[in-house]
C-alpha cells in the first residue's frame, strides 16, 4: 500500500515535470520483416512533432522481427521510458505477443501488422489495441471479388512458409468458399529460397484459372517467374505485401500482369481528384521522397503515417481528460482513438468504434495491375 | 498420389534439373567449406555472406551506384593495416610497419578512386564482374587476418562462435549497405535450352557448367600445383606442414581467399535466376555445409556429391510437401549424417 | 554442515537477486527475468558443451518443445501450468531421447550439424503442425499461479524465474562435483580414459543431453507462461546460436559462466540498443554487427570466456578432504600364484597387416610380467586388445577364467583391470585428487539423480579417501595441485595412482618410462618394486630394457607381431633370437 502510494507520488511528480507526450515505436528494422519495417521507421520522421501545444517525443526500438524482442522492447518503452502509446509492430505474431503487455499496463497500442486477429474480437485486452493497415481479410475479399468477376473457378496458392503466407491462405480459403471458387493447390516456400520451380510445377500441374502468391516484397517475384517459366498462362495475383518499388525493379518483365489489391496510396497520382485519399497520399509520397530520395516510397510507411493522422485528432481530445504521463491520459487517448471519425489517411478513411478497431472500409483498397513496369489502377 | 506424380515423365526431369542446378552451387560452397575447415579448423558459417555480397555488389554496379562493399573493404584494410603495423612495430620492424601503412593507404586510395570513377559508367557486364570480385575477394583474407588468425590455436568451438559472429557482422552490414530487399543480377546467358524432355534455362546450364569447371580447376590446383599441394599438406598435418616450411598462416590466407572467391562466384551464378538479399546467403551456405559434412569435412568429391544430394532432396521435397520441405531435407540428412559418422574414421580424442 | 566460502558467495548472490525487486526499476526486472530464462538454457549448454564437449545449436528447439507442450495442453484442456510442466518435461525428454539416440552416436563435427538439422526441422514443425497456432502463434497462455496468486507481474515472475534458476544452478553444481560429473568432464576429449575406467560414455552422453534438454524445457515453460504468447520465432536457429554465444562468452565450463553469459549478452544487447542510435544516428541498425564485433574481440582476449577471469578474484574452492568414515568396498583378490590372465592364439589384423599374430601366454597373480619388443613389434596393439580397446581378430583372452575377448574396455574395467596410457591422458584442469578419483568410478555407484541432490556425499568422501590414499602411496602429496602443472614424470606416476584407485586385480602399464628423464625412471622403478612388494599384479609393456630387467619376474618378447621368446630376465638376456632382434643380428 505504502509502496503504491509512493509510486503514484513519484509518477505524479514525473508527469507534471514533463510537458511532452512520449510515444514508443517498436518496428522490425532488421530481420526477415525489415523490408516492411524500414519504410515504417523512416516515416516516423514525418509524424507530427507537436500536437495541441505538446511536444511529441518518439522513441524507436527495433525488434529484429522477433517476438521476444518485441515484447521486451514494449516493456522497456512502458516501464522505462514511460510512454503513453505504443506504435507497432510490423509483424502479426509480435503484435499479438505485445497485446498482453499493453493491456496489463493500460497503454494504448496501434499495430502496423496485417492480421485481423490483432484487433478482433475487441475484448478486455484488445480494448487497448488498434491498427491502421487493411486486414488481410479486406484485401483477400478484394482479390476474390476480382476473381469472381473475371470468371475464375479454380485457384492455386503459393505462399511464404511463415505467418504472412499462413494468414493469407486462411483468408483465401474463407473468401473463396463464399464465392464458390475452388482451391486446387496450396504450396509454401521460404523467403530466402533460391528456387520455387518444384512448387510452381505442382500448382501449374493442377491447371488452376489463377494463382495467388502470398508473399511480401522482392521474394514475391520468384513464384511468378517460375510459373511463367513453366508456361503457366493463367492470371497471377499478388498481395499488397509486394507493393514496393523494389518488386518492380527486380521483377522487371517477369511480373508484368500481376494483379494485386493495395491501399490507394500506391497509385495516388492516378486516382480521380474527387478521391479524398489522393491529396493525403500524394502529400505523404512527396514528403517521404523529399527525405529518402525519388522512388523510395512504399505503401507500408503509409500505415505509420495514418497512425500519425489519427493521433493528430485523438491527442487534443485526450488532453482534456488528463495530463500526459497519467493513467487518465492513456485511457482518454484510448477512448479518443476509438472515437476516431472520418480521418482521411493515405490508405483510406478511418471510422473506428468500440467494436471495430481498424475502421477502414472497402474504400481502403484498389485493384492494381503491373503494366509496363509500373503500378496501374484497375478501374 | 503425390509420390507417383513425382515420377511423371513431365515432372521428374524438371525437378532433377532444378535440384542439380541448386546442388551445383551448394557443391561449390561445400568445397570452399571443406577447404577452410581442413586448413584452419574454422567451420565457416559466414561463407554464405560472400554469396550475398557477390550478387548484391554486382547489382549495385548495375544501378551505377558505388557498392557499400567498398566502405567495408576500406574499413577492413585500415584496421588490418593498423593491426599488422602494430605487430611489426612490436617486432622492432619500424620500417616495415611504415611500409604496411603506406601501401594500405595507397591501395585504399586507388580502390576508392577506381570505384567512384567506374561505378557510374555502368560498364559492360564482364568488367563489372571483375570489379565485383576485386571488392569481395579481399574480404576473405582480411576477415581471416582480423578474426581467425589471432584465434588460430583456439578450440573449434571458439572458432565456430567467431565464425557465427562474423556472419552476424556481415549480414548486419549487408542490410545497411544494400537494403532489406533483394536484387537480381543480369544473366550470363539468356533463353531456354531443350534437352530431350527437359527445358532448362540457359543460365542453369551455365551454373552447372561453371561449377563443374571450377571444381575441376580446384582439383587441378590441389593435385598439380605446389601451392595446392602445400594446402593439402597443411590440412593433413598442421605440425608436419610447418616443419617442412609451409606456413599455416599463409595457408589460412590462401584458403580464405579461395573461399571468398568461390562464394562471390556462386552469388553471381545464382543471382540471375533468383533475387538474393542480404540474408539469403546464410541458408545457402548452410546447405553447402550439410554437403560438406556428408563429406566428413575432408573429402572433396564426397562433399560435392553430398551437396548435390541436398539439392535434389530439396527439389523433390518442395514438390511433394512444400510446407514440410525443411523438415524433410534436414530430417533425412540425419540418417545420412549418422551413417557417415559411423563410417568415417575420426582422429581419436579430437575435440 | 560447514559451508565453503564459495557457497557463501553464491548464497549472498542469490540473496541480492531476491532483494532486487525492491531496488531496481521495473524494466530491469523484466530484463533480468529474461536473463534467468536464458541462463537456464545456458546451464544446459554448460553441461552438454562446456563439460561434455558436445556442441548443440538445438537448445532453442527443446525450449520450444517444452513451451508448446505446456501451452497447448493448457489452452486445449484447461490444465494447470503445474501439471503441464510435468508434461513439458516428459515430452521434451522423449524427443531428446530419440534425437539424442541418433545424434549422439555421431562424433566430431557431425554432431553440431545434426543439431542444426533437427533444430530447423523442429522450427518448421512448430509452424506447420496442428494445434500449434501455426507461424502466427498462440495467444492467451495462462500465467503460472502459486497459492492462488498469479505470477504475472514483472517482480513476481522475476522471483519465480530466479527461484527455478537457483534450484537448477544448485543441482547442476552438485552434479559437476560428483562421480558422474567427473565422468562427464571426461567425455570431452577423454573418452578412452572414461571407458577404460568403466564409464559407459554413450549412455552418459545421452543422460547429459537429456538433462540439458530438460533445463531447456523448463526455460520454455517459464517463457510460454511468462509471455502469455508463443510462436515459432523464439525457438529458431538464431536463438539456438544466441544460447551458445551466452555459454561461450560466459565460460562454458562452469555454472557461474552460464549466468554471467546470459546476463552479459542480454544486457549488452539492451545497452547497445540505447547507445548506438545516439552514436551512429537513427538511420541504420548496427546493434547486431557491433555485437558480433564485441564477441570476436572478447574471444580474442579471453578464449575460455569471462568466468575464468572472474574466478581468479574469487576465493579458491575448499582444499580439505571431506570427513567420512565409510570406505569403498575392496575386490576379492585371487590367491598369489593363481592364473589371472591367459592369452590363447590372440591375433589382430588390420586388413593385410598382421599386427599381432597368434600370441599366447599367461600371467599369474602377484607376478610382474614384462611385454617387450622392438618398435613396431605389436606390443601396443596387443595391449589394446587385452584392455578391450580393440577387439581381437582371432584367439581368446580370459581373465580369472572368464572369456573377455569380446568385452568392451569398460566391461573389462569392471572385472578389475586398470591401465595407464602410453601418451599421458590426464585432465590437466582437474586436481590430482579429481584425476585419481576417476580411477574409482566402478567402485562407487551413485547415479545422476543422487548426484544432482548430493545424496551420495558419504560415498564421495570414501572415494576421496581412497584417491588420497593411493596418491600418498605413490608419493604425490599435494592432492589439490592441478594435474596440468606436473612434470611428465609425475604425470605418469599420477596415472598409476589413478589406476590403483580402481583397486585392480591386474594393473596394465603402457610404456610408463617413455619420455622420462633418468632420475624420473629411477623413481618409477622404485615405485614398481614397492608395488610388487605389496602384491600388485602388473603387466608392463616397455621397450626400455634397463627398467624392465630390474623389476619384472618374467618377460614375453614380441617381434613382427609374434611371440619370440618367454622367460625370466636372465633367460631372455641369453636368448639368441632376442639378441638378434634387438641388436639387428650384429651379435
Amino acid at each position: 500500500m505504502k509502496r503504491t502510494l509512493l509510486f503514484s507520488l513519484t509518477a505524479l511528480l514525473l508527469s507534471s515535470a514533463s510537458a511532452e507526450i512520449r510515444i514508443g515505436v517498436v518496428i522490425s528494422a532488421t530481420g526477415p520483416a525489415a523490408s516492411l519495417g524500414i519504410p515504417e521507421k523512416n516515416t516516423v520522421a514525418l509524424l507530427p512533432k507537436k500536437i495541441a501545444g505538446q511536444d511529441i517525443t518518439y522513441i524507436i526500438l527495433d525488434d529484429a522481427s522477433d517476438t521476444t524482442t518485441a515484447v521486451t522492447d514494449t516493456r522497456k518503452l512502458i516501464q522505462d521510458n514511460k510512454v503513453d502509446l505504443i506504435l507497432g509492430t510490423t509483424t502479426t505474431p509480435a503484435s499479438l505477443a505485445m497485446i498482453d503487455v499493453v493491456a496489463q499496463a493500460k497503454v494504448p497500442m496501434i499495430s502496423l501488422a496485417a492480421s485481423e486477429g490483432i484487433i478482433a474480437p475487441v475484448d478486455t485486452k484488445k480494448r487497448w489495441v488498434f491498427k491502421t493497415p487493411q486486414t488481410d481479410a479486406i484485401m483477400a475479399a478484394a482479390i476474390v471479388d476480382h476473381m469472381a468477376k473475371n470468371g475464375i473457378k479454380t485457384v492455386g496458392y503459393i505462399g511464404f512458409n511463415d505467418a504472412y503466407g499462413e494468414g493469407w491462405f486462411a483468408e483465401l480459403q474463407k473468401n473463396a468458399a463464399a464465392k464458390g471458387i475452388k482451391i486446387v493447390g496450396s504450396e509454401r516456400y521460404n523467403r530466402t529460397d533460391t528456387s520455387v520451380t518444384a512448387q510452381a510445377l505442382k500448382v501449374a500441374a493442377a491447371k488452376p484459372d489463377a494463382v495467388l502468391i502470398g508473399a511480401s516484397g522482392v521474394p514475391g517475384v520468384l513464384p511468378q517467374k517460375a510459373l511463367r517459366d513453366r508456361g503457366y498462362a493463367g492470371k497471377i495475383y499478388q498481395t499488397h505485401g509486394v507493393a514496393n518499388p523494389d518488386f518492380l525493379r527486380v521483377g522487371g518483365k517477369d511480373v508484368e500482369g500481376a494483379i494485386l489489391p493495395a491501399g490507394p496510396i500506391l497509385v495516388a497520382d492516378q486516382l480521380p481528384d474527387t478521391n479524398p485519399n489522393k491529396k493525403v497520399g500524394l502529400s505523404y509520397v512527396n514528403q517521404y521522397e523529399a527525405i529518402y530520395g525519388k522512388d523510395s516510397v512504399s505503401t507500408f510507411g503509409g500505415h505509420m503515417y495514418d497512425a500519425g493522422l489519427i493521433l493528430q485528432k485523438a491527442i487534443p481530445r485526450a488532453l482534456k481528460v488528463g495530463k500526459p504521463g497519467t493513467a487518465e491520459f492513456r485511457e482518454g487517448l484510448r477512448a479518443a482513438i476509438e472515437g476516431t471519425r472520418n480521418v482521411i489517411g493515405a490508405h483510406g478513411i478511418f471510422n473506428l468504434s468500440a467494436t471495430n478497431h481498424l475502421g477502414l472500409d472497402a474504400r481502403s483498397r484498389v485493384m492494381v495491375v503491373v503494366q509496363d513496369g509500373t503500378w496501374k489502377l484497375l478501374k | 498420389m503425390d509420390l507417383a506424380q513425382l515420377f511423371d515423365p513431365a515432372i521428374f526431369p524438371v525437378l532433377a534439373a532444378d535440384g542439380l542446378t541448386n546442388g551445383a552451387v551448394y557443391a561449390l560452397l561445400s568445397l570452399a567449406l571443406v577447404l577452410v575447415f581442413a586448413v584452419t579448423r574454422v567451420i565457416f558459417v559466414a561463407q554464405g555472406e560472400f554469396v550475398s555480397f557477390g550478387a548484391l555488389t554486382l547489382a549495385s554496379l548495375q544501378l551505377g551506384k558505388v557498392p557499400g562493399t567498398l566502405w567495408l573493404v576500406l574499413a577492413l584494410l585500415a584496421i588490418s593495416a593498423v593491426v599488422e603495423g602494430i605487430s611489426q612495430l612490436r617486432q622492432g620492424q619500424g620500417r616495415r610497419a611504415g611500409m604496411v601503412l603506406l601501401s594500405a593507404l595507397g591501395i585504399s586510395a586507388g580502390l576508392w578512386a577506381l570505384l567512384t570513377w567506374l561505378a557510374p559508367l555502368k560498364l559492360a557486364l564482364p568488367l563489372q564482374v571483375l570489379l565485383t570480385l576485386l571488392l569481395v575477394v579481399p574480404l576473405g583474407p582480411m576477415t581471416y587476418r582480423l578474426t581467425f588468425m589471432p584465434l588460430r590455436e583456439a578450440s573449434t568451438l571458439v572458432l565456430l562462435i567467431a565464425a557465427v559472429s562474423l556472419h552476424l557482422i556481415l549480414s548486419g552490414l549487408g542490410l545497411a549497405f544494400f537494403g532489406a530487399e533483394g536484387s537480381r543480377t543480369p544473366a550470363f546467358a539468356e533463353g531456354q535450352i531443350t534437352l530431350g524432355q527437359v527445358q532448362l534455362s540457359a543460365q542453369s546450364l551455365v551454373t552447372i557448367l561453371v561449377s563443374a569447371v571450377l571444381m575441376l580447376a580446384l582439383y587441378f590446383f590441389f593435385d598439380r600445383t605446389l601451392a595446392g599441394k602445400a594446402l593439402r599438406a597443411t590440412a593433413v598435418n598442421r605440425l608436419g606442414a610447418r616443419l617442412s616450411g609451409i606456413s599455416p598462416v599463409r595457408a589460412g590466407y590462401v584458403s580464405f581467399t579461395l573461399a571468398a572467391a568461390i562464394g562471390a562466384l556462386s552469388g553471381l551464378l545464382i543471382g540471375p535466376s533468383t533475387p538474393l538479399s542480404y540474408d539469403s546467403g546464410f541458408l545457402i551456405g548452410l546447405k553447402g555445409f550439410v554437403g560438406a559434412i556428408v563429406g566428413g569435412l575432408v573429402s572433396y568429391p564426397v562433399a560435392a556429391l553430398g551437396a548435390l544430394l541436398v539439392g535434389l532432396l530439396e527439389s523433390f521435397a518442395s514438390f511433394s510437401f512444400s510446407a514440410w520441405k525443411e523438415v524433410i531435407v534436414f530430417g533425412l540428412i540425419l540418417p545420412v549424417l549418422l551413417w557417415r559418422s559411423l563410417t568415417t574414421r575420426h582422429a581419436e580424442e579430437e575435440e | 554442515m560447514k559451508l565453503g566460502s564459495r557457497t557463501w558467495l553464491a548464497l549472498a548472490f542469490f540473496a541480492v537477486i531476491a532483494l532486487l525487486p525492491f531496488l531496481l526499476p521495473t524494466f530491469y526486472l523484466t530484463l533480468l527475468g529474461n536473463v534467468g530464462i536464458y541462463a537456464l538454457v545456458a546451464l544446459g549448454l554448460v553441461l552438454l558443451t562446456g563439460v561434455a564437449g558436445s556442441t548443440s545449436f538445438g537448445q532453442a528447439a527443446f525450449m520450444g518443445v517444452g513451451a508448446y507442450t505446456s501451452a497447448v495442453l493448457c489452452l486445449r484442456f484447461g490444465l494447470s501450468p503445474w501439471l503441464t510442466l510435468f508434461a513439458a518435461v516428459v515430452v521434451t525428454g522423449v524427443v531428446a531421447l530419440i534425437l539424442g539416440a541418433i545424434t549422439l552416436r555421431m562424433q566430431g563435427h557431425f554432431l553440431p550439424l545434426a543439431t542444426i538439422a533437427w533444430g530447423l526441422s523442429l522450427y518448421y514443425t512448430f509452424g506447420n503442425a496442428p494445434f500449434t497456432g501455426g507461424f502466427t502463434g498462440l495467444t492467451g497462455v495462462p500465467p503460472i499461479s502459486l497459492f492462488g496468486m498469479a505470477l504475472n507481474t514483472p517482480s513476481r515472475f522475476y522471483w519465480l524465474v530466479w527461484a527455478v534458476l537457483a534450484l537448477c544452478a544448485w543441482v547442476t553444481q552438485n552434479l559437476l562435483q560428483s562421480r558422474t560429473g567427473r565422468a562427464m568432464r571426461a567425455l570431452r576429449g577423454g573418452v578412452t580414459v572414461a571407458e577404460s575406467f568403466g564409464v559407459n560414455t554413450y549412455v552418459l552422453r545421452v543422460q547429459t543431453f537429456l538433462l540439458s534438454a530438460v533445463l531447456a524445457a523448463l526455460a520454455g515453460w517459464l517463457y510460454a507462461h511468462g509471455q502469455g504468447f508463443i510462436n515459432p520465432t523464439p525457438f529458431g536457429l538464431s536463438q539456438g546460436i544466441e544460447f551458445l554465444f551466452m555459454a561461450v562468452v560466459g565460460g562454458s565450463g562452469s555454472v557461474g559462466g552460464a549466468i554471467l553469459g546470459a546476463g552479459l549478452i542480454t544486457l549488452l544487447r539492451d545497452q547497445l540498443q540505447n547507445l548506438l542510435p545516439k552514436l551512429l544516428g537513427q538511420s541504420g541498425d548496427f546493434v547486431t554487427p557491433v555485437f558480433g564485433i564485441l564477441v570476436i574481440l572478447m574471444l580474442q582476449v579471453a578464449r575460455e570466456g569471462l568466468w575464468p577471469l572472474l574466478e581468479r578474484i574469487l576465493p579458491r574452492p575448499s582444499q580439505t578432504l571431506m570427513p567420512g568414515t565409510e570406505r569403498l568396498p575392496i575386490h576379492t583378490k585371487p590367491a598369489s600364484g593363481e592364473e589371472l590372465l591367459r592369452l590363447e592364439g590372440v591375433s589382430k589384423h588390420f586388413g593385410g597387416l598382421k599386427a599381432v599374430n597368434g600370441v599366447s601366454f599367461s600371467l599369474n597373480s602377484g607376478e610382474i610380467l614384462g611385454l617387450i619388443g622392438p618398435n613396431g613389434a605389436g606390443k601396443s596393439t596387443l595391449f589394446n586388445v587385452i584392455s578391450g580397446v580393440l577387439p581381437p581378430t582371432a584367439g581368446h583372452i580370459t581373465l580369472r577364467g572368464q572369456d573377455i575377448s569380446r568385452f568392451a574396455s569398460r566391461q573389462i574395467a569392471r572385472l578389475g583391470m586398470a591401465r595407464t596410457f602410453q601418451h599421458v591422458k590426464l585432465f590437466p584442469e582437474m586436481t590430482l585428487l579429481g584425476n585419481a578419483m576417476m580411477g574409482g568410478y566402478t567402485r562407487a555407484h551413485a547415479g545422476v539423480t543422487r548426484s544432482l541432490l548430493h545424496l551420495e556425499r558419504s560415498e564421495e568422501a570414501a572415494l576421496q579417501h581412497a584417491a588420497a590414499e593411493q596418491l600418498t602411496r605413490v608419493g604425490l602429496g599435494d592432492v589439490f595441485e592441478l594435474a596440468g602443472n606436473l612434470p611428465l614424470g609425475q604425470q605418469r606416476i599420477l596415472e598409476i595412482a589413478r589406476a590403483l584407485v580402481a583397486d585392480p586385480t591386474l594393473l596394465l602399464l603402457d610404456e610408463p618410462a617413455a619420455g622420462l628423464r633418468l632420475g624420473e625412471k629411477r623413481e618409477l622403478a622404485a615405485l614398481l618394486r614397492k608395488l610388487q612388494g605389496e602384491g600388485v599384479t602388473i603387466l608392463i609393456v616397455e621397450h626400455d630394457m634397463d627398467l624392465v630387467m630390474n623389476v619384472v619376474d618374467r618377460l614375453v618378447v614380441m617381434n613382427y607381431g609374434e611371440k619370440l621368446a618367454e622367460g625370466t630376465p636372465r633367460e631372455i638376456q641369453q636368448h639368441p633370437a632376442v639378441r638378434e632382434a634387438y641388436l639387428g643380428g650384429a651379435a
